[in-house]
């Protein structure tokens, strides 16, 4: 795990290098999730928004919306898809967010239309935590996690 | 001339306006009509209002604080950038004449924008003026235009 300014970084996920991880499962879906210094611009989130399952998006196109008091912003998919699954926890209590972005606090699982170029837009390895670090840095951020 | 900070404030008025109208219409399932105020707010933001903060105002600043890399217009770039996505799924939505989902991003899109215009309006807007080798003359007759156009 790297870290930077108090940030964690999963070195073996892939990041679309703004907001976004992604993590390939063995069944081919894509787990989608937000970044520790993604949750810490955002602030306490109080309301998230996950697309409904079944819905077909594409490339760029939101799958949820975080909302804090503070921030809003939107969580992008790097590839087309369609939403098998969401982490319904979120919807009730989005804080989770903030205290486990990497694991517990996922936000969809999603089916690649084309899973061999499913994940030609993100990086991963000490690419993506470099250009990580260059955001952090960019954006002041030092990372702060929530305990409860 | 209005000082530059005034006429970017008064845009942001003027497009939350135009917002709030389409909003309105979908509560009324006005649909085209809604879509014809969301063209109108889309169209003064996205080619209007960005296109001269992204081409002449953060580049006037970032060259005033030294540096392209600067935390605020990185920001508000980035802002933009996320912005433009949700106004094309607002059109989706009304389009697809579907309340919720354009109620939802309604509500994103205007905690989005009270962020952004509150930051750019206090730590961007007072400092055009001095920034700006016309005082901001030239970049405030663009929007003055744009507004003109959208009225005529």
């Amino acid at each position: 795990m790297s870290e930077y300014n108090g940030c964690e970084l999963p070195e073996d996920l892939f990041y679309d290098l703004d907001y976004v991880w992604v993590r390939p499962e063995e069944d081919g879906t894509l787990t989608i999730g937000v970044t520790d210094p993604a949750q810490t611009m955002s602030g306490r989130l109080q309301k998230a928004r996950i697309k409904k399952i079944g819905t077909h998006l594409e490339a760029g196109r939101h799958v949820a919306t975080l909302e804090s008091g503070k921030w809003a912003g939107g969580v992008p998919v790097p590839f087309a898809g369609e939403v098998i699954a969401r982490n319904e926890q979120l919807l009730e209590d989005p804080h989770l967010i903030n205290i486990d972005p990497y694991k517990d606090a996922w936000i969809a699982r999603v089916k690649p239309d084309d899973p061999q170029h499913a994940l030609d837009n993100v990086k991963t390895g000490s690419e993506a935590i470099e250009a990580l670090e260059a955001w952090i840095k960019r954006y002041g951020v030092q990372c702060m996690r929530c305990s409860e | 001339m209005t000082p530059i900070d005034q006429i970017m404030q008064q845009d942001h008025e003027r497009l939350d306006q135009l917002l709030e109208q389409s909003a309105q219409a979908v509560g009324k399932d006005a649909w085209q009509e809604a879509a014809q105020f969301l063209e109108a707010f889309r169209h003064g933001i996205v080619d209007g209002h960005m296109v001269v903060e992204e081409s002449t105002l953060f580049p006037a600043f970032e060259l005033q604080e030294g540096g392209e890399d600067h935390p605020l217009t990185a920001l508000l770039r980035k802002g933009h950038q996320d912005l433009r996505v949700f106004f094309e799924e607002m059109a989706e939505a009304i389009a697809d004449q579907d309340a919720e989902t354009f109620d939802d991003l309604l509500s994103t899109v205007q905690t989005i924008l009270k962020q952004h215009d509150a930051k750019e309006e206090t730590e961007l807007y007072p400092y055009l003026a001095s920034a700006l080798a016309d005082q901001g003359e030239a970049a405030g007759k663009r929007i003055l235009d744009f507004e003109a156009e959208a009225t005529s």
